[in-house]
């Protein structure tokens, strides 16, 4: 097969995981203050971690065996942490003492994660366009 | 006959490049995609082609062309990044993907400047 845009699929890998990896994030962000789930007691917040595996549609020109890397999203953690417990009888969800255990998502830390998977997002729109417009020059050789 | 057409050592040895030149752009791909991949390992066209394709040129002629093929290995003077491991530093991947499309339009001007010569000497119009 031939790979006319020369890394196409490796970039819409990554452009998968990376945006299931916002909206993992997205779902952090907005249950932060949730403090009564179905399963019981507060929200605990998720993350994905990353895992790559060889491409198998890249065949090289020696036969080497060094291929790019396709990352996915490996899993989706559950975080056991718990969170802070407080004070507060006028909460809700406040137990028989008063305190209440808050969820353990940290919204500075979502940020940042968004931040960099955003910032990784965009990294890899710039490599597909780059690989698109050299396949366009590549169809141009020899057009005058 | 033809193959004299297409054997000038400056149309191989471009040619050649722009195979690196494309194979370049999976291994920046694969690395801009696996910044966040715990442990992962930068890749680049391998060392060994780039410093047979050096000695290619400066020896001259087109044979010594002939078998180089550019294939693809880890980066094993990069540094890790990140506690995991990680040895992709986004800026610089993004900057050789810049430089790796200048000189693919580089090569591609080279190649199609060739044909448009061989296009004059033969029909006597550009």
């Amino acid at each position: 097969m031939i790979r006319i845009m020369s890394g196409a699929d490796t970039t819409v890998a990554a452009l998968n995981a990376e945006r299931m990896k916002l909206e993992v994030i997205s779902q952090n962000i907005a249950n932060a203050n949730v403090t009564n789930t179905p399963e019981g007691g507060p929200y605990k917040r998720k993350e994905v971690v990353f895992e790559s595996v060889m491409n198998e549609a890249f065949k090289s020109q020696d036969g080497n065996n060094e291929t790019p890397m396709m990352v996915k999203v490996g899993k989706v953690e559950t975080d056991e942490t718990p969170g802070i417990t407080i004070h507060d009888p006028n909460h809700p969800d406040a137990d028989a003492e008063g305190n209440v255990t808050l969820s353990n998502v940290n919204i500075h830390e979502e940020m940042v994660d968004m931040i960099m998977a955003s910032r990784a997002y965009e990294a890899n729109l710039s490599a597909m366009k780059y690989a698109r417009s050299m396949a366009v020059q590549t169809l141009r050789i020899g057009r005058s | 006959m033809i193959e004299g057409l297409f054997n000038q050592t400056n149309y191989v040895a471009t040619k050649k490049m722009m195979d690196a030149t494309t194979l370049r752009q999976e291994a920046l791909a694969s690395n801009i995609g696996n910044v966040e991949t715990p442990g992962y390992q930068r890749m680049d066209v391998s060392d060994s082609f780039k410093k047979q394709f050096s000695k290619a040129i400066s020896q001259g002629g087109k044979e010594a062309f002939g078998d180089l093929n550019a294939s693809l290995e880890v980066d094993s003077s990069a540094i890790a990044r990140d506690e995991t491991g990680n040895t992709v530093d986004l800026e610089s991947e993004v900057l050789q993907l810049g430089e790796n499309q200048i000189a693919h339009q580089l090569e591609s001007k080279i190649i199609t400047g060739s044909l448009a010569k061989l296009r004059l000497a033969i029909t006597g119009r550009p």
